[in-house]
C-alpha cells in the first residue's frame, strides 16, 4: 500500500509500505522528519504523532484508551484526527493514505 | 587528545561492582559484541544470566516485551516473589499494566510541559555556576552536576528547599547501594537481609516513605492537590488506585532515578570537556545544541544495564535462552557499538542521527524523565560554556562502585573563567 506524509513545510514523502508494518516503523524507515518512535512502538513516548487527513479519518479510526491518554502528551498541538502512528497498521484498505506530520 | 581509556583485559567480571569502579569494562564489551553477543555468565551469588551487548540486538529484543519481561525483576540480583511484590514499581511491570501507571504521570513529564521549566533551569544554573566557579579548582560532580537535578527534583515534588540535601543523600543511599561512599549498607558486602522488603534493600526506603507520607499530609492540609505525587495517587483508567507500598516505591524511584542519572550525565559531559578541549569552542559557537545533550547522555550511559526475564524458550544467535532465564541488556556496551556509532569512543556533539540507548529507547520502559534530562543537560552546558575560557582535569576522576549505575563520583577540575 502507498502512504504519503505531508511535512510541516508542505513537502511530501510518499512510500510503498508493506502490510502489517506500523506507520511509525514505515516513517522511520523513510526518514520522515518529525516521526521518531523512540519507544519502538510501545505507546510510551508519543514521538510518532500524526494527523490523519479528513478524508481518511473514518477509515483509520480513532485511538484506543491508552493511546488517547498519550496523545495528551504530544509536542505539537493535538487535533481531532491525531493518532500515534505506531498504533496504525498498514493494511490494504488504507492504500493511498495521507498523513500530516504536525510542526512542533 | 585521548579520552579515558578502558584498561580491563577483555575478560572482566561483569557481576563485580569493583570492575565498574575502574570504569565500564569496554574491552570486555567489545570482545563480547564481536565474538559472543549472547553470552552466558555463571554466578556464585545467584542464578546465571545472559548478556546482550550489541546495539541491534538490544533494540530488537527490547521491543519484544512479551518474550523478555520486566515483571520478574530488572536487576541482576534475584528476588523472591515476596521481595519482588514488596519492592516493585511500574518499572517491574509489562504492558498493558505498565500503562495504567505510566499514563497518570506521562503528561507531567511530556516534552511540552517540561519545556516550560527552561527558564527555571537557567536561573538555577546561574546560581549554581556563579557559586561553583568562584573557586578555580573544585570537584565538578559535587559543585555542579549534583546540584541541578537535586534542585529540579525539589521543584517537581514540591518539597521545601531545605529538605533537598537530605532527600538526595537518601536517594544516593538507595541507588548507589553498592558504594560505601554513599551507604552504610553495602549490598554485596554485608547481610542486608533485614531490609530485603525495602526498595533497593535499603533502610533509606523506609525513611523516604515516612517523609513522603508527611509531605502528602502537609499538602492535603494546605489544599495542594497538584503535582506529580497527587497524580500518581489518582485512580487509573481502570479505576484502580495504587497501594501504599506502590506509592512508597514510586516516590523512592523518583528520588533515586530523578537524581543520579542526570547528575552523572552532567559529570560525564564535564569530563569530556576536560579530555576533548575542542568541545568548549563547539559549544560556544552555539551550533550544537540540537544534538549535544543526547551525545553527552550517550557518552555517560548512567543506566549501565537493565534486566529482563524470558517468558519462553527462544533462540538468539544460536544460543537457547530458556524460559525463566535472566537476560541483561548492556546499554553501556550498545552505546559504544562500532556498528551503530562512528568513532564511538569520541564525543561528537553534532552526532546525528544519534540512536543511543541511554533512555532504554526501543521499548515500553523508555525513561519517563528523558525530556527533563535532555533539557537540564542542554541548559547546564549552554550556561557553563558561556562562562569558561578553559577547563581541565585537576587530578584523576573516580567512578561509582556499581555495575548498575555508571557515574563519575568525583571529578577534580581546574577552570579559567571567561
Amino acid at each position: 500500500m502507498q502512504v504519503t506524509w505531508i511535512l510541516p513545510d508542505g513537502a511530501r514523502v510518499t512510500a510503498e509500505v508493506a502490510e502489517g508494518l506500523s506507520l511509525m516503523e514505515a516513517a522511520v524507515a523513510q526518514n520522515v522528519p518529525g516521526v521518531v518512535g523512540e519507544c519502538g512502538g510501545n505507546l510510551s513516548c508519543a514521538t510518532c504523532h500524526v494527523q490523519v487527513t479528513d478524508d481518511w479519518a473514518a477509515r483509520v479510526g480513532g485511538p484506543e484508551e491508552f493511546e488517547d491518554a498519550m496523545l495528551d502528551t504530544v509536542d505539537a498541538a493535538r487535533g481531532p484526527t491525531s493518532r500515534l502512528s505506531c498504533q496504525i497498521t498498514a493494511r490494504d484498505e488504507l492504500d493511498g493514505l495521507v498523513l500530516i506530520v504536525p510542526g512542533a | 587528545m585521548t579520552v579515558w581509556t578502558p584498561e580491563d583485559d577483555g575478560f572482566a567480571d561483569l557481576t563485580s561492582h569493583d570492575t565498574f569502579a575502574r570504569g565500564a569494562p569496554h574491552n570486555t564489551f567489545a570482545r563480547l559484541r564481536r565474538d559472543d553477543p549472547v553470552h552466558w555468565t555463571e554466578w556464585d551469588q545467584g542464578l546465571g544470566f545472559w548478556s546482550i551487548t550489541r546495539h541491534a540486538d538490544i533494540t530488537e529484543m527490547n521491543r519484544q516485551h512479551e518474550i523478555f519481561s520486566s515483571a520478574r525483576g530488572i536487576r541482576m540480583e534475584d528476588q523472591t516473589y515476596e521481595e519482588y511484590l514488596a519492592r516493585r514499581t511500574f518499572q517491574e511491570t509489562d504492558p498493558p499494566e505498565h500503562m495504567q501507571t505510566r499514563v497518570k504521570v506521562a503528561r507531567a513529564f511530556s516534552k511540552p510541559v517540561i519545556a516550560e521549566y527552561e527558564q527555571d533551569i537557567r536561573d538555577l544554573c546561574d546560581e549554581i555556576l556563579d557559586q561553583a566557579l568562584e573557586a578555580r579548582e573544585f570537584d565538578a560532580t559535587k559543585a555542579i552536576a549534583r546540584q541541578l537535578p537535586m534542585r529540579m527534583l525539589g521543584r517537581i515534588l514540591g518539597t521545601p528547599e531545605a529538605d533537598l540535601p537530605w532527600l538526595v543523600e537518601k536517594g544516593d543511599a538507595l541507588i548507589a547501594n553498592t558504594d560505601p561512599d554513599f551507604t552504610d549498607h553495602v549490598l554485596d558486602k554485608m547481610d542486608t537481609d533485614e531490609f530485603r522488603m525495602m526498595p533497593f534493600n535499603s533502610p533509606a526506603g523506609a525513611e523516604l516513605y515516612q517523609y513522603a507520607k508527611e509531605l502528602m499530609a502537609h499538602k492535603a492540609r494546605s489544599g495542594d492537590t497538584n503535582g506529580i505525587l497527587n497524580m500518581i495517587l489518582n485512580p487509573g483508567r481502570d479505576g484502580g488506585v495504587i497501594s501504599e507500598t506502590e506509592f512508597r516505591n514510586f516516590f523512592c524511584l523518583l528520588v533515586a532515578a530523578g537524581n543520579d542519572t542526570t547528575r552523572y550525565s552532567i559529570a560525564a559531559g564535564i569530563q569530556a570537556m576536560c579530555h576533548q578541549p575542542e568541545l568548549l569552542g563547539q559549544m560556544q559557537s552555539g551550533a550544537v545544541w540540537e544534538t549535544a545533550a543526547d551525545e553527552i547522555i550517550r557518552w555517560a550511559t548512567p543506566a549501565i544495564y537493565f534486566r529482563r526475564t524470558a517468558t519462553r524458550d527462544v533462540e538468539v544467535h544460536g544460543k537457547m535462552i530458556r524460559e525463566g532465564d535472566k537476560v541483561l541488556y548492556w546499554f553501556a556496551s550498545a552505546n559504544r557499538d562500532e556498528a551503530a556509532f562512528e568513532d564511538p569512543f569520541r564525543v561528537d556533539l553534532a552526532r546525528t542521527p544519534n540512536k543511543h540507548l541511554s533512555f532504554g529507547q526501543g521499548g515500553p520502559h523508555i525513561c519517563l524523565g528523558m525530556w527533563l534530562a535532555r533539557l537540564e543537560v542542554r541548559v547546564l552546558f549552554e550556561e557553563l560554556s558561556k562562562r569558561l575560557r578553559s577547563i581541565e582535569a585537576a587530578g584523576p576522576h573516580q567512578f561509582l562502585r556499581s555495575n548498575f549505575v555508571g557515574g563519575i563520583k568525583t571529578l577534580p577540575v581546574r577552570v579559567v573563567p571567561a
